[in-house]
């Protein structure tokens, strides 16, 4: 009988575990989406706020446009003041910084950090984390008290930040509460924090990100996003062109 | 006219305060030129020999491919076109490094700072173990895969001593992330600012850290024999590289604008261009350094214009000794008219006493210059000066190019002429009767 029973609950595990396999794709596409404005243009403002140990905090606000159908994107420094006027802008795979001051455009890289804080600019863009990464272990866990699936992923391509990364998945509804990112030896480097969503037109979308850096302990960063638009942007928003305009 | 030259000659004499004052003048302003134009003629050899043992090679070549998106990759996956290339090309090679680099933060307890890190064959590169002093700790821990040398001050920085385990942040030739564990196996002496910013570890880590397989690399150094073989070497191995049909770059692209170095030249054209496989590029210590050229016109051009800004102070004062001169010998240069020296004469004389004048002052000028270089060249500033850069084993050298030496004496000569053939003329415009009657 024992045996029965024992052998019951290892079927009804693996059947369970087969399941969220089977899941997986399904929940990463449906995070993927969240983060795809395909279709649609995206605005909004991000707000960081950087602490570091034994200096101020430092406040960072860019303003952010995507087209992602294009993958295009057009980011607008407006604090700290000194950059003010400084901006990025991402034609297919080429990013550019633009620099007011010299106003010469230099090649920069989606890899790049956000005005020295621990966001970086591919945090800001559309992801596809089917087409990076593939799923190599998954479990079952909790965040605080929230039961959460734990994915490890390992990036397919090199083209990516960090080689590997952990998704802690909200279970009832599909919502990355925290992501853990990897270097390419193994070492934990950064742990990202989503406390807060929002719903624009139907579709979840994180409000606010800590990210704290795992290696320069008390190293972290805030991003708060305000103004969320998803109404269509003038085709001039994504030129060079446009970067130099806002400086006049 | 040997007479009217031994007239000048000796009218020399005749007031020794007023001409030992002149011809001070004269190689003081000689002097400041001279040490200056002896400076800049070692400032570039200096720099770019100094430049040579920190980067370890007179001549260099790096492999770049194309990776996914187009992006750039440096690394060097097969070595074996470019050693025989350097073979056959018949350059007095000392010896040749291959290393890999990159730049990222060093990270340990709480302080962090950003450096190089080269990635050396240390059992290989014994060179580095000669120039190379440490301060603390020893070679022999290199063996160790994650050891490290600091300089003293980056170690200072972070607060870590021998055997410390520091964390480095960095990213992989593809841009990725990536934190390595370092142990630090050596302290070394500071050599200079820039020494200062250099770390070495193996190769084989960095390699790793980088993303490369253990038997590849990023930049072969090829260190001469001297700085002067550099270009007809690297011509060399640039046409036997051309001939064994591996992908080169184009040598000597030039900015139009002048904005750029000739390295940054070639690699902003490198950028625009697309190829399969590893593309090469050769390039020199000179290349890299083009613009030191830039700092010694500029320091010949200062020694220019301080040489005419202290002439024209030092003419108005011949002009001024000159006319009184020419006055307190009115009546002998009357008497020399009534004898039957003729105008040319006598301008001629007042004309050598000046050139005698300029010569004396401006050999005098070189003489000191000279004293005062081989003074300053015996001084050992150590190999921890901030100005290791450009001096020669810890001392500041010096190259007077012999024609710039003649130059200077000659512009001396002709400015002392201009400044005398004023009361020149006057002495030979006087007719030998009104010279007789003048009254001092």
């Amino acid at each position: 009988m024992k045996r029965l029973i024992a052998a019951t609950i290892l079927a009804i595990a693996a059947a369970g575990s087969a399941a969220f396999a089977q899941d997986l794709p399904k929940i990463l596409s449906t995070l993927d989406a969240q983060s795809d404005f395909t279709g649609k243009d995206f605005a909004a403002v991000y707000t960081i706020v950087s602490q570091k140990p034994g200096e101020k905090d430092t406040v960072s606000q860019v303003r952010m446009f995507r087209r992602d159908a294009k993958k295009q994107f057009a980011m607008l420094v407006v604090l700290p003041e000194v950059n003010k006027g400084q901006g990025y802008l991402r034609e297919d795979d080429n990013v550019w910084f633009y620099d007011p001051t010299s106003r010469k455009f230099s090649f920069s890289s989606i890899k790049e950090n956000i005005q020295n804080s621990e966001a970086k600019n591919s945090d800001l863009t559309r992801k596809s984390i089917l087409d990076d990464y593939e799923v190599v272990g998954s479990k079952e866990g909790t965040v605080g008290k929230i039961a959460v699936w734990i994915i490890d992923l390992k990036a397919r391509t090199n083209e990516v930040s960090y080689d590997r990364s952990v998704l802690y998945i909200r279970k009832d509804k599909t919502m990355l509460l925290k992501q853990e990112d990897y270097s390419v030896s193994g070492r934990l480097m950064r742990t990202m924090l989503f406390p807060k969503y929002v719903e624009l037109e139907g579709r979840l979308m994180p409000s606010q990100i800590l990210i704290i850096d795992e290696l320069n302990l008390g190293e972290r960063s805030q991003l708060t996003l305000t103004e969320q638009s998803l109404a269509i942007l003038p085709d001039k928003v994504f030129t060079k062109a446009f970067l130099e305009q806002v400086n006049k | 006219m040997n007479t009217i030259a031994n007239i000048a000659f000796r009218n020399l004499s005749r007031q020794k305060k007023r001409t030992i004052l002149l011809g001070s003048a004269i190689a003081f302003g000689v002097m400041i030129v001279t040490l200056i134009n002896g400076f800049a003629g070692a400032f570039s050899s200096n720099v770019s020999e100094n430049f040579s043992n920190l980067m370890a090679g007179h001549i260099f070549i790096s492999g770049t491919e194309k990776g996914p998106n187009d992006k750039d990759m440096s690394v060097i996956r097969n070595d074996s076109s470019l050693t025989a290339a350097v073979e056959a090309s018949g350059a007095p090679t000392k010896y040749i490094t291959r290393r890999s680099a990159f730049s990222g933060t060093l990270i340990f307890e709480g302080k962090k700072i950003r450096t190089n890190v080269d990635g050396a064959q240390l059992d290989k590169e014994t060179f580095l173990r000669e120039r190379l002093l440490l301060k603390d700790g020893s070679w022999d821990a290199m063996a160790d895969e994650t050891a490290l040398i600091l300089s003293e001050k980056i170690a200072a920085k972070l607060n870590a001593d021998v055997g410390d385990t520091i964390l480095v942040q960095m990213q992989t030739v593809n841009g990725q992330n990536n934190v390595g564990e370092f142990t630090l196996a050596g302290i070394s002496f500071d050599a200079g600012i820039f020494g200062q910013m250099m770390s070495y570890a193996n190769l084989s880590y960095v390699n790793e850290l980088l993303g490369l397989a253990p038997d590849e690399y990023q930049t072969m150094g090829i260190m001469l024999d001297g700085l002067k073989n550099t270009e007809v070497s690297a011509s060399e191995i640039y046409a036997r590289l051309n001939e064994s049909g591996v992908q080169l770059f184009e040598r000597g692209v030039k900015d139009e604008t002048g904005a750029e170095t000739p390295f940054q030249a070639l690699l902003r054209k490198q950028n625009k261009e697309s190829w399969e496989g590893v593309k090469y590029r050769l390039f020199t210590i000179n290349e890299m350094l083009s613009q030191i050229k830039q700092i010694v016109a500029a320091l010949d051009t200062t020694a220019a214009i301080i040489l005419v800004v202290l002439f024209v102070i030092i003419m108005v004062g011949i002009t001024n000794t000159f006319s009184m001169v020419m006055f307190e010998r009115i009546g002998e240069i009357g008497t020399m008219r009534a004898l039957g020296v003729q105008r040319g004469g006598v301008r001629s004389m007042f004309l050598y006493e000046a050139v005698f004048l300029a010569l004396g002052g401006a050999i005098a000028g070189i003489i000191l210059a000279l004293i005062v270089m081989l003074g300053i060249s015996m001084i050992n500033f150590g190999m921890d000066s901030p100005a290791f850069l450009i001096m020669k084993n810890g001392h500041m050298s010096f190259y007077l190019p012999p024609l710039k030496a003649v130059g200077n004496v000659i512009i001396i000569a002709l400015l002392t002429l201009v400044a005398v053939s004023s009361p020149a003329g006057k002495a030979a415009k006087l007719t030998p009767a009104e010279a007789l009657r003048t009254q001092k």
